[in-house]
């Protein structure tokens, strides 16, 4: 079953290869298309092309609209974005004609360039990692029975169902030097002598930030983990009691290894939208001046509207080394994670 | 292993240091649980808690230092005044709008597609899974400025249709992601059992496939009408009309840089919230089992 | 050729390519889409600031439905925050789509783009002689006016009533030595009170900075050119970092204060002083918490005249085929004494005309920013550098008052980046 090169697709981590191996293989075979070549009187459109496959017409009806809102929404404005970080621009954002490759070249040469990379790893690192082990200890703790469990799911929900911006202000206030409830709330815990400045202390800012990323991010996650959990068949665990495992040993040997296609989608999805995310990096950088914290993202729109560039075709070949950022970053994620799963 | 052989094979045990143990959690767990669930939920819900304390203080008490945790004056009135204003109303409408039929669209293109790709092979299917997968990749931050211009050539800024399109393509990657893991899973004798009853390509899809992937179009549901309802750049730049904007854009009205209302702010924050629970609370029996069905065989 | 479908994707995709090239430049969106400049328009767009939520979208809408009761055009007000103008702005201009009208705290950049009409296209002779010259000057680019105020606003020093009194100073501070003694003074009662609260974090750096070198004889230009490192700067800084490293009289971490930040401090009543302007007098009198004065500011030398800061934000009106005409009665309508002066008071800010500081006299309160309000000392916006500089300066500024800041260099930075055209 798990050669069925259909369900390839199914794991992202091995779909850029076994996909492609299966694609090229089918075309020449009749029995991987699919059921309707094996019913007899089926009506509807069986038409084959000359390979085989199946007609590309058949699949524009199907796929078109998807293709067609991909295309006009995403595709059109990425063009654009091409285009106007090989442009010249005005402080106003009025077009002045043609800037070659002088873009890309100041954004590399940007001074903040290196921090703001580094910023970037530690956010994204950091973010996916906690997330992505508190999610698993959230969903174990929601797969479990118990009273009041429905609650505490609807309350997971709360930082999801909030807009990141409504969320990244609420925190600014929280964290806030004054009047914040965080020291307030350390003060009066005696845990701290004095406020701490955490968002202006450049010591904390970094580690306050990762706090917001992810207490936004692990609901969505333990959901993922959650229906992960609930996927696996209850006699595995039956067999091992009856062998004797302890619970570690259980969760170690067992669950996590049964857990690892949704540990895939989940770390996939967060790398990226932890990588994109925008407003909780900006608004709890908004009093600081500088690129001091910024990720790629932030960084990528101060260039246009706050810096002392206010350069429209510098932020759009950022934006475009952005992009070709995450996509390397999640190609090598995959292909590592297909390479270690040969090894195993 | 050692427990191994002081357990005994059958579930009648005797007392053993490790059964023992079993059976004293078996007894704690039920307070120890809910104990740990209030702790959990409090975690997740805390800083709401702390924006719902502010929007029943006034908004000079919310930045007043030194702060207090409970409001030093209650004021009752802010979520009142919010409901009232027709400012806040028609931006909640538009929201409903805008997310709602983002969603309808956004199921009714992907589970078409999600299914003819896990079901045909055809040339090109890596290539459009892989087209889906990237679209995700690009921040909408960047992409905002070419929105802007190919819905001004076709005349739809300031229209609904134009934001209701962007948050539709936006999360067609996701479901088409999603559902298709769902109907790769379904076995093919399940269609071949219907196509024999002389059922069409479109009628096993509504009638046999659809219902057996229904938590994968359930997590496809909750997931757009989230990212749809929060969607924040490109609603500020396309929509015009202050009517027209979403609640997303709206709030920010409340603060500006020579009046703040945190108040209201929050108070409008909070109405927000509510639909997104409410449907969260109707579907999420479907939901679990969702998210990753279709990976594990 | 087994690939179709790819190759279709990759041609929808190429496609696009060709269309977004070809769609370049083109496009109206106002209703009448015509190329013939003889040929009027039927409605033109005013993208405005957000100033506050109850009255901005207020008042463009009943001046939106004016005009066209007078003109027979529509105006479509799109309001925009003042976080996400720069931004909004800058997309419609990128693609050719710049509306008609745009409130923005900058102009002459666009003029400096030919982007915009010059008074003598658009402003009455009449409207333009009632304009404050202050105002005048400081919207004139290459001795074309194109900037037009909207409303204005100025600086000054409010205090706290009763922090003075516990502390026992007398009266406001009129030099610097003055006000460093009495913010130690403050600082020093009981209860975590604060001295001075200084905002020099990305908002307005360039605000709270002038209105301190102002009053030292700096300023961001002299003769024309760019003085920002001049000696008179450099000690501004200094002074203010020492307020902060030394003296320890300010708030935590000024470099990362914002505006509203420090107005919340004193609205608390825990500032002894903070460099305020009417709206915030406004919502002290909402509060009705704190028993407050306001002063002109403290000079470096006894004797001195204070100088006041102010602002004034633009209504800059874009050239494109057919509006002129729409835009000379916008102009008409909005400088009629009933519209300025309306708006102006219910954002709580300053008036822009002769007749507005008239009408305005009245209000006593008003009265310590109306004095000094034809000689009010502004940041020069009426070059284009500066709109660069601004940027450079809020990001830059902050550092250096922080404990490891070096006013010199920090002002030689901003300098290079002034002369290299920004």
């Amino acid at each position: 079953m798990a050669d069925d090169p259909q369900d390839a697709v199914a794991e992202p981590g091995r779909m850029p290869v076994a996909a492609t191996a299966s694609a090229e293989s089918s075309v020449g075979s009749e029995s991987s298309v699919g059921p309707a070549s094996s019913g007899g009187s089926t009506p509807g459109r069986r038409r084959r092309t000359l390979h085989g496959g199946t007609s590309i017409w058949v699949a524009l009806l199907w796929l078109g609209p998807a293709l067609l809102l991909i295309i006009g929404v995403v595709v059109f404005p990425a063009v654009q974005l091409v285009r106007a970080a090989f442009s010249k621009y005005s402080i106003t954002g009025l077009r002045l004609g043609d800037a070659g490759t002088t873009n890309f070249k100041n954004v590399l040469n940007h001074s903040s360039l290196t921090t703001v990379l580094a910023n970037t790893v530690i956010w994204v690192v950091v973010v996916v990692a906690l997330t992505v082990l508190i999610s698993l200890a959230v969903a174990q703790f929601l797969a479990k029975d118990f009273l009041g469990r429905k609650v505490v799911r609807w309350a997971i929900i709360v930082p999801w169902a909030a807009s990141l911006v409504i969320t990244a202000k609420l925190f600014t206030m929280i964290y806030d030097y004054y009047y914040g409830t965080l020291n307030l709330i350390l003060s009066t815990l005696h845990i701290t002598s004095g406020p701490i400045d955490f968002l202006g202390d450049d010591r904390w800012t970094m580690a306050s930030m990762i706090l917001v990323g992810i207490f936004v991010s692990v609901p969505f996650t333990s959901y993922v983990f959650v229906a992960g959990l609930s996927a696996i068949p209850t006699d595995v665990y039956e067999a091992a009691k009856i062998d004797g495992a302890r619970p570690w040993q259980t969760y170690w040997r067992i669950t996590l290894p049964l857990l690892r296609p949704a540990m895939v989608v989940a770390s996939v999805l967060n790398i990226i939208y932890v990588f994109n995310s925008f407003p909780i990096v900006y608004t709890l950088n908004d009093r600081n001046p500088g690129f001091l914290h910024d990720t790629t993202i932030t960084f990528m729109y101060k260039l246009a509207f706050k810096s002392a560039e206010k350069d429209v075709g510098m932020s759009a070949a950022a934006g475009i080394f952005n992009v070709v950022l995450i996509l390397i970053v999640v190609v090598i994620y995959l292909r590592t994670l297909k390479w270690q799963e040969q090894e195993d | 292993m050692a427990a191994m052989t002081r357990v005994a094979p059958t579930r009648v045990a005797p007392a053993t240091p490790v059964t023992r143990r079993r059976v004293g959690w078996a007894r704690a767990r039920r307070y120890v649980l809910p104990l740990v669930g209030l702790a959990v939920a409090l975690a997740f819900l805390g800083p709401y808690i702390v924006m719902v304390l502010n929007s029943l203080r006034p908004s000079s008490d919310v930045v007043q230092t030194p702060p207090t945790f409970l409001p030093r004056t209650w004021q009752w009135s802010t979520f009142g005044d919010v409901l009232g204003d027709e400012r806040f109303l028609n931006w909640l409408k538009t929201s409903l709008l805008v997310a709602t039929s983002s969603t309808i669209i956004v199921v009714l293109v992907a589970v078409p597609a999600a299914y003819f790709t896990a079901r045909f092979r055809f040339a090109g299917r890596t290539a459009f899974l892989f087209l889906v997968l990237i679209t995700q990749m690009f921040s909408p931050t960047s992409l905002v400025v070419g929105l802007y211009r190919e819905f001004f050539e076709l005349n739809l800024v300031n229209t609904y249709l134009a934001i209701i399109l962007t948050n539709s393509a936006f999360n067609l990657a996701f479901a088409v992601w999603i559902l298709h893991g769902f109907f790769s899973s379904i076995p093919k004798e399940v269609e071949e059992a219907a196509h024999l009853d002389g059922c069409s390509r479109f009628g096993t899809l509504t009638r046999i496939m659809l219902p057996l992937t229904m938590p994968g179009v359930v997590t496809a549901v909750v997931f757009t009408f989230i990212a749809a309802w929060n969607e924040y750049v490109v609603a500020l730049t396309l929509m015009l009309d202050d009517a027209k904007k979403p609640l997303t854009v709206g709030i920010t009205s409340y603060v500006t840089g020579y009046e703040q209302h945190w108040d209201q702010l929050f108070a409008a924050s909070i109405i927000a919230i509510i639909p997104v629970v409410i449907l969260f609370a109707f579907i999420e029996k479907h939901l679990v089992g969702g998210l990753t069905a279709g990976s594990i065989k | 050729m087994a690939r179709k479908l790819t190759a279709l994707i990759a041609g929808a995709g190429a496609a696009a390519l060709v269309l977004s090239a070809c769609g370049g430049g083109s496009g109206s969106g106002t209703a009448d889409k015509t190329g013939d400049s003889a040929k009027k328009v039927t409605s033109i767009k005013l993208v405005a600031a957000e100033y506050s939520k109850d009255h901005t979208a207020a008042f463009w809408k009943q001046f939106a439905e004016k005009y066209k009761a007078k003109t027979g055009i529509t105006l479509d007000v799109q309001v925009v925050s003042w976080d996400s103008i720069d931004q909004q702005s800058s997309t419609m201009i990128q693609n050719n789509n710049a509306p008609d009208l745009l409130n923005l705290n900058v102009y002459a950049s666009y003029a400096k783009d030919k982007l915009l009409y010059s008074a003598d296209e658009v402003l009455s002779p009449a409207v333009k002689a009632d304009l404050l010259d202050a105002f005048v000057k400081s919207g004139t680019y290459q001795d074309k006016m194109y900037g037009m105020p909207d409303l204005s606003s100025a600086r000054a020093l409010f205090y706290n009533k009763d922090l003075f009194t516990k502390a026992g100073i007398a009266a406001p501070p009129k030099t610097w030595d003055e006000f460093e003694a009495d913010a130690k003074k403050i600082q020093a009662l009981p209860g975590g009170n604060i001295g001075y609260a200084m905002p020099l974090g990305p908002e307005e750096s360039q605000g709270e900075f002038s209105i301190w070198t102002f009053n030292n004889g700096g300023d961001w230009k002299t003769d024309g050119k760019w003085a920002i490192n001049s000696a008179k700067n450099v000690e501004t800084l200094a002074f203010m970092k020492k307020l902060n490293t030394q003296d320890k009289v300010t708030q935590n971490n000024p470099g990362k204060t914002n505006r509203a930040q420090a107005f919340d401090l004193f609205k608390s009543g825990k500032a002894g002083m903070v460099v305020g302007f009417s709206p915030l007098a406004g919502a002290l009198d909402t509060d009705k918490k704190v028993n407050y004065g306001v002063a002109p500011m403290p000079t470096k030398e006894a004797g001195g005249t204070p100088q006041t800061f102010g602002v004034t934000d633009y209504l800059m009106s874009f050239k494109k085929p057919g509006n002129q005409a729409a835009i000379k009665a916008f102009y008409e309508l909005y400088y009629q004494p009933d519209q300025v002066n309306q708006f102006i008071k219910d954002e709580g800010f300053l008036p822009v005309t002769k007749t507005g500081l008239a009408a305005f006299a009245s209000d006593a309160k008003l009265k310590v920013y109306l004095d000094t309000l034809p000689n009010v000392h502004l940041t020069p916006t009426d070059d284009p550098t500066w709109d660069k500089v601004k940027l450079a300066v809020q990001q830059n500024l902050g550092a250096g008052v922080g404990a490891n800041g070096d006013p010199q260099a920090v002002l030689d930075t901003l300098q290079k980046t002034a002369e290299s055209g920004g």
